[in-house]
């Protein structure tokens, strides 16, 4: 009972920070970065319920994201142009959700009869359709230019307009807050727990009288109808829709944003889709290779870890429930280990920058802003100081890694003394 | 226990609203400058964006504007991205710029005009002023057109008819057959073209007019170069731009295809780059407001060539970029103040000496008017294009002009004034 | 019916560089079940090397060397990234590969930058074999052709004929039972996979002067690939290539034989200057749906028959 209550408490925790918010960052830029936050907060979540809890790789997903925009852009159109009968834009989102669903209930129910391999590939060719057809269908999609619309419509209660983008802000938070905890509420269903079992053993749902076939329809299902509400979301944040939504590059967002974050807890895409949206809007400006390191990271966490960055977190969930205090003898190693790979990365990361800048500099200047000093990129010197902050610090990983790992081992191994009788 | 995680992320998101907090400086006219500077696209953004700023230190250098103030011109990243030219514009917002410049992509371009309408409406007194420099979508001083934007790029129409006034001129052209990418632009330049074709060039037989996936999806070339051939056509008129630019002329040469391309955007320094030694064997033609080796070029814009090409070691080529800042100054000085509004008045009607002589803001829509030149792609011009100090050995020569006159078309504008 | 020839033969010409690019992502999946995202970026790969390779010294050492230096690259990869994730499932080898293929795109711009590289087809070759119907074919097309049934030849003959090939193709299903008889089972899959990369690589030197050499030609080419293998049935090289040859042809056919959609439309009373959404419908035309309909194959042939043409198992 407890510990219901704490959840609850959380929930109110998080409307609260929501509301406070942009009292702290009154910036146009801060508030758009949030809305967009809170927009694919929403997608990621969504594409997790395929990708994590249900074990279906999509490289398609935008397409629903996509195309409930498309259709909330040309309704608001038509409510504006007064060939729609009014609708409140404040329940908009519902009808972008209820596109996505129409669609996903169409194409979910052919591509979902297998997962793995199958299922990625037909998501791809419908993505690959869908981008092909946003430039053959000019009328509804508009090509590249794609669709702009006016959410300033109808009826002013209270003075909400949806002109500044507060009012978008306020209307995105409460649809994610609820969207959030629709989702998370399904996980702890009967079916929520069905999605989970197709993902680890199909073969033995089929067994027990399930059909894994319906079961994967209707969490591709749902999973569109939240994917479309958070492009419904989106057609509001921007006005705009373009065909970039549909795409795999959005997809693809979607797919690093979870698998980065973790795709094996709840928060996970919610951790996943904030952290690389601030990076995406802030770190572009400052470096060209952020796509780069973006790929890299990316590739470190499929590669070390099944649970993104939230499971690395998680991790230590069981220490921290048993007994704060094992965390102390794990102190050392750890700031040891991280320590030594912030160390080599400076070195790398250096590199790379003096790479980027000698092939995109525009002039035959070789003086570049390295770590905030000025350093001669064609002369030998910063390239040699990059190498041997490099080389140590790879080193020092190698020989760092292995006591972390031991005393993250003793400290469950003595959790597990502790819950022994 | 997952909301903990939940509220860190909020604490990063936190962080980064503080961070983008700009800081202003007083005693300089800041001109934000939104295109690709990341990703694929931002070698183009990265150009334009030296070259606002090597205009800008020429009006530095001559004491500024307003007696003595500078112009500082501010690089913002839209990756190509839709999202991020709505984040920069919001950026600029909060930077409290009043002049934003942006023409790679008309889909961006679109963005701007009705994001600069919105905010100019919503927020009085702290307008934007949108200056476009290349986004060349006909629609934008037509219908769309707005009191906020300036387009310094002569637009899709202008180019066709600046085209067809050339091959009107070509007595050898007979059949002609129409290429095109199936979009908003390429769409705009098949109507503009079977029009002013029907009324300049009856003489001229259309063979074929075709429409195919833009943006690089079509890999093989061959079946349409095979229709071509068949239809017997001696000219291709084409708006591709891109990859859909280079392999059509690629795989036209490499099939022996011996028809001349009317282009817009054959001549891009990076299709040119990629064409490699088919460039000296295509027979290819642009419409642009100047190329290097057109003779009788302004002194002044000589000079300003040299040391473009001593600073950057590239070919100077979009001269719209220079008039821009050069036009935006003078606006400045004739106004005798900063504020948009003032210096949107200032720049309806004023002229500029061009390189192929005076180029005008028309006033009722906000549309550069000037004359245009076509030229062909050789490798026997005097002065070879370099990029990134690279010498390509090939260069444009000039055809012939298309005055003002034949380049000049009505708008359909109907421009709301501020009072 | 000359046309109809005609056509064909030109889609010869672009299958059999489809199957290039495909034969080593079909001879990858099919001996060690790994569906490789990221191949035509090593395809993208070979083209930049020959590039830089051909500006030193030649267009034929670049055809030797590219390949070589892809094949290391890409037997690193198996050894230091792919196998590392095997035991997490085929799921994430996917998105491995996925991420990879990010990876490389990026890279590529880093060294030799965004815009496109002159990567040119050898002066030698770039004559006239032939002429048919006004359009010379090159002796560099007739080359690719030549190049690409040798490679068929050659695959096809190593996989099934020799004892390598035989070692391979049971190291596949029976693991265990081959490392057992003393064979390195990690260096088979390592060295195969460099060389489907190697194959990859080959096909980069020699289509990317066609194609064009640029960061984006990858992302660009990489669906397509899948859709070759997934049509011909993962791991039948028969399959690739017939597969292969179809889209060509049939790319080829629907832009010469461009057939409209209005003479249907119009027999339900449909105006040829309608307004509002049919006008889409009005001006579709097969030459404009072309590139799509390999996609709409995929998608069909997933559904319908998800192994394939001429595949033994499901994808």
């Amino acid at each position: 009972m407890a510990g219901l209550v704490r959840r609850h408490g959380m929930w109110v925790a998080a409307f609260a920070v929501m509301l406070v918010l942009p009292w702290i960052f009154q910036t146009g830029f801060a508030i758009t970065m949030l809305n967009q936050i809170g927009v694919l907060i929403v997608f990621s979540l969504a594409y997790n319920m395929l990708l994590g809890q249900g074990g279906m790789l999509s490289f398609g997903h935008a397409l629903y994201f996509g195309i409930a925009g498309y259709f909330t852009a040309h309704f608001l159109n038509g409510v504006g142009e007064d060939w729609l009968p009014y609708f409140p834009v404040t329940l908009l989102p519902i009808f972008g959700g209820l596109i996505g669903l129409f669609f996903g209930i169409g194409i979910g129910f052919v591509s979902t009869r297998r997962a793995g391999t199958v299922f990625a590939m037909i998501s791809l060719g419908f993505a690959e359709m869908a981008t092909a057809l946003t430039l053959i269908l000019v009328v509804f999609f508009n090509g590249e230019e794609g669709i702009q619309t006016d959410r300033m419509v109808g009826p002013e209660p209270l003075g909400i307009t949806f002109g500044p983008d507060i009012h978008v802000y306020y209307l995105i938070s409460f649809w994610c807050l609820v969207a959030t905890a629709a989702m998370y509420v399904l996980t702890r269903t009967p079916f929520g727990r069905m999605s989970n079992a197709v993902r680890d053993n199909p073969e033995r749902v089929e067994f027990v009288g399930y059909s894994t076939h319906r079961i994967r329809w209707l969490a591709f299902a749902l999973s569109s109808f939240f994917a479309g509400l958070a492009g419904a979301l989106h057609a509001l944040n921007f006005e705009h829709v373009g065909f970039e939504t549909i795409g795999l590059e959005q997809s693809g967002l979607a797919l690093f944003m979870v698998w980065i974050g973790g795709a094996r807890n709840f928060v996970g895409p919610i951790l996943g889709a904030i952290l690389i949206t601030y990076l995406n809007s802030n770190l572009s400006d400052i470096t060209d290779a952020w796509y780069l390191y973006l790929g890299i990271l990316f590739m470190v966490i499929v590669m070390f870890t099944q649970g993104g960055l939230s499971g690395l977190v998680f991790m230590h969930e069981p220490i921290w429930k048993t007994d704060y205090r094992l965390f102390g003898r794990m102190m050392a190693p750890y700031a040891l280990g991280i320590g030594s790979t912030i160390i080599a990365a400076i070195g790398v990361i250096g590199m790379f920058e003096m790479i980027y800048f000698l092939s995109t500099r525009v002039t035959e200047e070789t003086i570049a802003v390295l770590y905030w000093m000025e350093v001669d990129a064609a002369s030998a010197l910063p390239w040699i100081a990059c190498a041997a902050i490099t080389a140590p610090g790879v080193a020092a990983c190698r020989r760092t890694y292995p006591p972390m790992a031991n005393s993250y081992n003793e400290a469950i191994a003595a959790v597990k003394g502790r819950m022994a009788p | 226990m997952n909301i903990k995680a939940f509220l860190a992320g909020l604490t990063l998101a936190i962080v980064g609203g503080l961070a983008s907090m700009p800081a202003a400086t007083a005693d300089s006219i800041r001109v934000g400058v939104i295109e690709p500077l990341s990703g694929r696209v931002a070698a183009v953004g990265r150009d334009a964006l030296n070259s606002f700023q090597f205009a800008a230190e020429l009006v530095n250098s001559r004491g500024g504007v307003l007696g003595g103030k500078k112009i500082e011109v501010i690089g913002l990243d839209n990756a190509m991205k839709a999202e991020k030219t709505t984040e920069q514009l919001k950026k600029a917002v909060d930077m409290g710029l009043s002049y934003i410049i942006q023409g790679v992509g008309s889909n961006h371009a679109l963005n701007i005009i009705k994001f600069v309408g919105k905010h100019n409406k919503r927020n009085p007194g702290k307008e934007i002023l949108f200056l476009n420099h290349s986004a060349v979508t006909t629609a934008f001083t037509n219908e769309l057109c707005s009191f906020w934007h300036f387009r310094f790029d002569a637009n899709v129409d202008m180019k066709v008819a600046a085209l067809v006034t050339q091959i009107n001129r070509d007595p050898s052209i007979k059949k002609l057959y129409m290429l095109n990418q199936n979009y908003a632009y390429g769409k705009s330049f098949q109507a503009a073209a079977r029009r002013l074709l029907a009324k300049r060039a009856p003489q001229v037989k259309v063979v074929g007019d075709e429409l195919i996936v833009p943006f690089g999806k079509v890999q093989d070339f061959t079946p349409f170069i095979a229709k071509i051939k068949a239809s017997g056509a001696d000219t291709i008129l084409t708006g591709n731009w891109g990859a859909d630019m280079i392999r059509f002329v690629k795989g036209a040469v490499g099939s022996g295809l011996d028809a001349k391309f009317y282009t817009i955007y054959g001549g891009l320094t990076s299709s040119v780059g990629g064409y490699g030694t088919d460039g000296k064997k295509v027979n290819l033609k642009q419409v642009t407001e100047m190329h290097q080796n057109h003779p009788r070029l302004p002194k002044e814009l000589v000079d300003y060539s040299a040391g473009y090409m001593a600073k950057y070691k590239d070919t100077f080529y979009a001269d719209r970029q220079r008039w821009l800042i050069l036009m935006l100054a003078a606006a400045i000085d004739k106004a005798g103040t900063a504020d948009p509004i003032p210096v949107a008045r200032a720049l309806e009607g004023m002229s500029f000496p061009g390189p192929m002589g005076a180029v005008q803001m028309r006033a009722s829509d906000h549309q550069m008017q000037m004359p245009l030149v076509v030229s062909t792609l050789t490798d026997k011009a005097p002065d070879p294009i370099f990029y990134k100090g690279k010498n390509f050995g090939v260069a444009f020569k000039t055809d012939g002009v298309a005055e003002r006159k034949d380049t000049s078309l009505s708008t359909t504008c109907k421009m709301k004034r501020p009072n | 019916m000359e046309v109809l020839v005609f056509s064909i033969f030109n889609g010869l010409l672009y299958g059999m560089l489809l199957f290039m690019l495909a034969s080593g992502l079909t001879l990858i999946f099919s001996l060690m079940g790994v569906l490789n995202f990221a191949h035509a970026s090593f395809f993208m790969l070979g083209a930049y090397f020959a590039y830089q390779i051909s500006g030193f010294i030649g267009f034929w050492p670049g055809l030797v060397f590219a390949p070589l230096i892809v094949g290391v690259i890409g037997a690193a990869v198996e050894r230091y990234g792919l196998r590392p994730v095997h035991k997490f499932g085929h799921v994430a080898e996917l998105l491995f590969t996925f991420g990879l293929a990010f990876v490389i795109e990026e890279v590529v711009q880093m060294i030799w930058g965004k815009v496109p590289v002159p990567y040119d087809i050898p002066e030698t070759m770039n004559v006239a074999a032939f002429t048919w119907r006004g359009l010379d074919y090159s002796a560099y097309r007739l080359f690719m052709l030549g190049a690409s049934v040798a490679i068929f030849l050659a695959l096809f003959v190593f996989i099934a004929k020799t004892r390598t090939g035989l070692i391979i193709q049971a190291a596949l299903t029976h693991p265990n039972i081959v490392s057992s008889l003393g064979h390195d089972v990690g260096k088979i899959f390592m060295w195969t996979f460099g060389f489907g990369c190697a194959l990859a690589g080959v096909a980069g030197v020699i289509g990317g002067n066609v194609l064009g050499t640029e960061p984006s030609m990858a992302i660009t080419l990489g669906p397509i690939v899948f859709v070759v293998i997934v049509i011909g049935g993962l791991g039948s090289l028969w399959g690739a290539l017939i597969a292969a040859l179809f889209i060509g042809i049939m790319d080829n056919l629907s832009i010469s034989y461009d057939l409209s959609l209005y003479p249907v439309l119009a027999l339900f009373g449909v105006e040829r200057e309608v307004e509002g959404i049919m006008q889409d419908l009005v001006n579709l035309t097969t030459a404009g749906l072309a590139p799509v309909l390999p996609y709409l194959f995929l998608v069909l042939m997933l559904i319908l028959r998800p192994r394939g043409l001429f595949g033994t198992r499901d994808v």
